[in-house]
């Protein structure tokens, strides 16, 4: 008797519960049914134009969803997590696309949904990372290097000793981005940023080690946040990529960027379509629209970075095209290397940035 | 209650169960989880990482456990006065006290760490007065630092020590407390033997909802302590987010349960009541 | 009890202080005008009007009211039958005591451990619908609001089932025997008896659970998707991104809200007492 009152009292617990659960899911779908078509981008922060968001917008009546990280990690990390689903577009770098390709995040795209293709110059269509070029579209390339205050920074030379030396030269930041950060100092140390050797990682993060040591040390920041502080003042040297330094000079003449002399790293970010995209057609729309040349230039005139481009260049600030911070000239260009997807070596990265963190 | 055991069961427990058996799993290439049993996660948090033996994650254990111990010892010096001033209150106020009290504990602890930022930064004067002490450089913020992650930390989890040990101050036998001050005129003697065994109760209790949940809490550290105060929640929040190495942030996570759980068994053990 | 004394009386109103501190920082600097910085421009009310019609904020806004609306539902349903369910079965010691270790374990282990095994679990479930659906786009198990949903549930459910056995105790056993002696019902004891008498503690329960979801950051972090963001997940993130000033707005409009529902839910328990005592 217990038994089938305990049952009983079951489904009437049941039944409430099911009433809730169905109006719950009836809200939650018919949110989702009542907007109309929507777009989700995933991007680095401060790296589109909202005006082109909305351009865009308006002109395929849709709605674009804009979600922000800091890193490439943070990015793979949240697709990986299920977020594959769930975005349309993602803006990877070259080194994580060829990890992404690898992992089936992404997705072949149709190249006739995509005129504008012929903009790109060709010294960017078959990039290492992508050699079919299959799955991902350039969308702007730069540099890592160092972003300061001219009037607060003590003793200043253009090299990634600023911030490994152990003088006292400023409040520093360093990248909160585990390839790139690492890369930098083993270029500094004249070593390949891709090396998969253990005692050169090692003595990489000692090096790093030894910078949080540092009495000016203050934290990790991705591009953005290093660009913020160094505006607030809050610090004086920043590890930074060359469009957001250029970004912040223009607010504050007082700021400058240098690609420092023992050599850095060159990126490309791409544009992918992920693996299970819930609008593959606006996403294939979107890429072409962000490839036209008009767009390309307005895209590259507000996040100051170099355009893949070609058609767009006409357009582009000269101011820009003549700023070796934005657009290193051939010397520098000799020495900047590009990062390269290390597969199970990836590991080792990893840990050695774990351990840098957590002392 | 079938539908509730179930979903207990199907969302608590066996997670924690999958939990465990994650962790004994290797980590994939690019960061998914590969079912290849190994022992080499708990080998890491031992020391023992690809890069030879380093004591950075036994650091960590060790700096969760003094920040909570630090926290807890901060928090009963500070929640005894309170509470007993409550307690001291007459009947209609004492609610009003005691809501008081309560109020900051609701809110929420993303604002209430953020918030530290404002009061810590540059401009206002607690800086300032630092400053003034040579304490740190001019224009510099009280943030991050040790201290400020201190400050989130006590503040966060003094409601929770106050609380019950406003419960047993509230039940105190004040004759007792006489009997001792006739007894002995040291102050400390009293406290010891009169006050302090009558507010066992709320403060073991106090203590438990402090000291445990402190030793995995991530936000305060990751807000205020900056780069430099890596805790075992920092740590765990990093596998699962920007290292995707799963299996190891199941071992850490696991790992801290079973601490949790032996330093619950301690305390229960010099207990009187009922949790 | 004795009057304390004057040093008793400044320490313990300097601690009050202390954990005011914080929250005043937030209001002082919602209305300050000034965007950039923290030194005081003039008196505004920009920052809340501004807020208001913030698109973020208001999606941000009413996904954590229908989080928190849904999971304390649910729980405080699946909560009262388990506390009912576990005092009423003849269950042997053992199997109870266990049965209340588990329940036990979401108040005082910390969050993130229930997080991290959510994380890992929905994980597994989405990899195990996809080789039952391999063609289905997207699974029911993607990060997002079912996800936070399924989380909230529950560490809620311990709560409530540990306030509403607390309840039952306190009643003890006498009416219902009472009742069952005079030949009534199951399904009659339980609702004419059982569920009145337990209401001040299922309230309680429920309350409890609410608040706990409103507040919980740890749970919704680890298992949010991009469409699922709560408030608490909002500012941590905007934290970390630089915050605006109407980010202090929100934050003291929330901070208000909860005092005053903490005012009015100690309120209502005095005048709930005060019913009864009469």
């Amino acid at each position: 008797m217990n038994k089938m009152s305990e049952f009983v009292k079951g489904f009437a617990c049941g039944g409430k519960m099911a009433k809730i659960i169905v109006f719950a899911a009836l809200l939650l779908t018919g949110a989702g049914l009542l907007a109309g078509p929507e777009l989700r981008l995933y991007i680095w922060s401060e790296y589109i134009d909202p005006q082109i968001v909305k351009d865009f917008e308006k002109q395929y009546h849709c709605k674009v969803i804009v979600d922000l990280y800091e890193s490439n990690e943070e990015m793979v990390a949240k697709l990986i997590a299920g977020g594959i689903s769930q975005y349309d577009i993602v803006v990877p770098s070259g080194y994580a696309v060829k990890s992404m390709i690898k992992q089936n995040l992404l997705l072949k795209f149709d190249k006739s949904k995509v005129p504008n293709l012929k903009n790109i110059d060709p010294k960017f269509d078959r990039l290492p990372s992508d050699p079919t070029g299959e799955y991902s579209i350039p969308y702007q390339w730069g540099t890592v290097g160092l972003m300061y205050r001219k009037d607060k920074v003590k003793d200043f030379q253009p090299s990634w000793q600023m911030i490994l030396d152990g003088k006292e030269h400023g409040n520093f930041l360093l990248m909160d981005s585990t390839r790139e950060m690492m890369g930098s100092i083993l270029m500094a140390m004249g070593k390949n940023p891709n090396t998969t050797n253990k005692d050169d990682i090692i003595a990489a993060a000692k090096l790093l080690l030894q910078a949080k040591k540092n009495k000016d040390f203050k934290g990790f920041e991705g591009g953005v946040g290093g660009k913020n502080q160094i505006l607030a003042g809050t610090a004086v040297i920043a590890v930074t990529y060359n469009g957001d330094a250029a970004r912040g000079i223009a607010d504050n003449p007082n700021a400058a960027f240098v690609n420092p002399k023992e050599g850095g790293l060159i990126w490309v970010d791409c544009m992918g379509i992920t693996a299970k995209a819930p609008n593959p057609e606006l996403a294939h729309q979107f890429i072409n629209f962000i490839l036209d040349a008009k767009v390309g230039a307005q895209l590259s005139n507000f996040n100051r970075y170099p355009t893949p481009n070609q058609a767009a260049l006409p357009m582009i600030n000269p101011k820009d095209l003549q700023n070796p911070a934005i657009y290193p000239d051939a010397q520098t260009k000799a020495k900047l290397q590009f990062l390269d997807d290390l597969g199970k070596d990836n590991r080792i990265y990893d840990e050695a940035w774990t351990m840098i963190k957590s002392r | 209650m079938l539908p509730g055991f179930l979903w207990t069961c199907f969302f608590l427990a066996l997670p924690c169960l999958v939990l465990v058996l994650v962790s004994f799993c290797q980590r994939g290439a690019y960061g998914g989880v590969d079912f290849l049993f190994t022992g080499e996660n708990y080998q890491r948090l031992l020391g023992f990482t690809l890069f030879g033996w380093t004591s950075d994650y036994l650091m960590i254990l060790v700096r969760s456990l003094w920040t909570a111990f630090i926290t807890t010892i901060c928090c009963v010096l500070m929640a005894y006065p309170v509470a007993f001033f409550i307690a001291s209150r007459p009947g209609r106020t004492k609610y009003l006290w005691l809501t008081l009290l309560i109020a900051p504990f609701w809110t929420n602890l993303v604002i209430r760490t953020y918030a530290w930022y404002l009061v810590l930064a540059p401009e206002m004067p607690p800086a300032q007065i630092a400053a003034l002490f040579g304490l740190i450089e001019p224009g510099e913020a009280l943030y991050p630092s040790t201290f400020a992650v201190y400050l989130g930390m006590v503040s966060t989890f003094l409601p929770f020590m106050a609380l019950p040990l406003y419960a047993s101050a509230e039940a105190l036998n004040w004759s007792l407390v006489q009997a001792a001050q006739d007894l002995y005129s040291d102050r400390w003697r009293v406290f010891k033997t009169a006050i302090l065994p009558q507010t066992l109760p709320g403060l073991t209790i106090g203590i438990i909802l402090t000291f445990i949940p402190c030793m995995g809490m991530f936000v305060v550290p990751d807000m205020l302590g900056g780069a430099k105060y890596m805790l075992l929640g920092n740590l765990i929040q990093q596998q699962f987010g920007v290292s995707r190495d799963w299996p190891f942030g199941a071992a850490i996570s696991f790992s801290l349960m079973v601490l949790t759980l032996a330093a619950l068994f301690i305390l229960r053990k010099r207990r009187v009541g009922n949790l | 009890m004795k009057k304390p004394g004057p040093v008793l009386v400044i320490v313990s109103l300097a601690i009050l202080l202390f954990l005011y501190l914080p929250l005043a920082a937030v209001a002082y600097f919602s209305v300050n005008a000034s965007r950039y910085g923290l030194v005081w421009s003039h008196f505004t009310f920009d920052w809340y009007v501004k807020m208001i019609h913030d698109e973020a904020i208001l999606s941000a806004a009413l996904n954590t009211f229908v989080l928190a609306v849904v999971s304390t539902a649910v729980s405080t349903v699946l909560g009262t039958a388990l506390a009912i369910g576990m005092e009423n079965f003849p269950w042997s010691k053992r199997l109870r005591a266990f049965l209340d270790s588990i329940l036990q374990l979401p108040v005082v282990t910390p969050d993130i451990i229930l997080a991290a095994a959510l994380v890992v679990v929905f994980g597994l479930l989405r990899a195990l619908m996809m080789k039952i659906f391999p063609h289905s786009p997207t699974s029911i198990f993607d990060p997002g609001l079912l996800t936070m949903i399924i989380g909230h549930i529950t560490f809620q459910i311990a709560f409530v089932a540990l306030v509403v056995r607390s309840r039952i105790l306190a009643i003890g056993q006498n009416v219902e025997a009472a009742a069952r002696d005079l030949y009534a019902s199951n399904r009659y004891i339980l609702r004419k008896i059982t569920l009145p008498l337990l209401m001040p503690g299922i309230v309680a329960g429920a309350m409890l659970a609410f608040t706990l979801s409103l507040d919980d950051f740890m749970i919704s972090f680890f298992t949010s998707g991009p469409k699922s963001v709560t408030l608490p997940l909002l500012i941590y993130a905007s934290v970390h991104r630089g915050v605006t000033p109407e980010i202090h707005a929100l934050s003291t409009v929330i901070l208000v809200l909860t005092v005053v529902l903490v005012f009015a839910f100690e309120r209502l328990m005095r005048l709930q007492e005060h019913r009864r005592k009469q």
